[in-house]
């Protein structure tokens, strides 16, 4: 810094860029966009085959339902429950199917 | 080694080329559950709570001793034994009390008014798949504390005598544990 000092001309242009940019990385965090990631009646993941799924092989065939209070479940799962009794097992409203799918 | 045309060969006799796991041996869906949800409850029980388990290898049958340390059932010892049913967590745990007790809520037989233990509700109180065997624990504990409930009764009688008189209440409670909830 010192040699620039009584310069006015071009290496004071030089001090301004201090640092110049060589490689950057850009990191990125992601999760799925819904309101709970685990299915309450069987606690693994939605996005995963359900407990009994995973028993009986049957990975391919599970699906995740969602509802119109926004909560997710298996929907094997659900529709064991629902039997039992049509509210959600999170908010105990009625229960109502949003939406079917992966 | 498993080799293609061995596996043709069993293939073209007929032989099962893998035998499938039958479904009676495979752990249940409550089993698997139980594992966790067994530790978890162990790990966070109530100080005036017991867990035993008669047989280890039975993890949806055990008993719960309750020794409250406070309140009209202070000085008891009161057990439970609580069975898991195979459709679990869909129907919720069966809990019966083995000592005989005066309280509104559990009746003289050992049946219990407890609404987190009911399978069907239509308010939210009752059972749904989000509890566990610690939620179970808790709320038995309760009945001994802020759970109890005399204006729900499912002993009239013990409610009722509560409401006449309840220093008299305190005594018949007391000669119970006397007569029936010593250790």
């Amino acid at each position: 810094m010192a040699d620039t000092g009584g310069d006015n001309g071009p290496g004071k242009k030089a001090a301004d860029k201090m640092f110049s940019l060589k490689k950057w990385n850009a990191v990125a965090m992601w999760s799925w966009d819904v309101e709970c990631d685990t299915c309450a009646i069987c606690r693994v993941q939605v996005m995963d085959a359900c407990l009994r799924c995973q028993a009986e092989n049957k990975q391919e065939d599970c699906v995740v339902v969602w509802g119109e209070c926004n909560h997710s479940f298996h929907n094997c799962c659900m529709s064991l429950w629902v039997k039992q009794n049509n509210r959600c097992p999170l908010c105990q409203q009625e229960w109502v199917v949003q939406r079917i799918g992966k | 080694m498993i080799t293609l045309s061995k596996k043709l060969k069993q293939a073209k006799e007929g032989k099962p080329v893998e035998i499938a796991h039958s479904p009676d041996k495979r752990a249940s869906i409550r089993d698997k559950l139980l594992v966790k949800e067994v530790q978890e409850m162990e790990s966070n029980l109530p100080p005036t709570c017991k867990v035993t388990f008669d047989d280890p290898d039975k993890l949806h049958q055990f008993n719960i001793t309750i020794a409250p340390d406070e309140g009209f059932w202070h000085g008891g010892t009161f057990d439970f034994d609580v069975d898991v049913p195979e459709d679990y967590n869909i129907l919720p745990p069966r809990v019966q009390c083995n000592t005989r007790i005066w309280h509104p809520n559990i009746a003289e037989n050992g049946d219990i008014c407890l609404s987190l233990l009911r399978e069907t509700s239509l308010d939210a109180t009752g059972w749904s798949p989000t509890r566990t065997l610690k939620d179970v624990v808790w709320g038995l504990n309760a009945l001994f504390y802020e759970l109890c409930d005399f204006d729900d009764p499912l002993n009239l009688e013990a409610a009722e005598h509560w409401l006449r008189d309840k220093e008299s209440f305190q005594e018949k409670v007391t000669s119970y544990i006397e007569r029936y909830a010593k250790r």
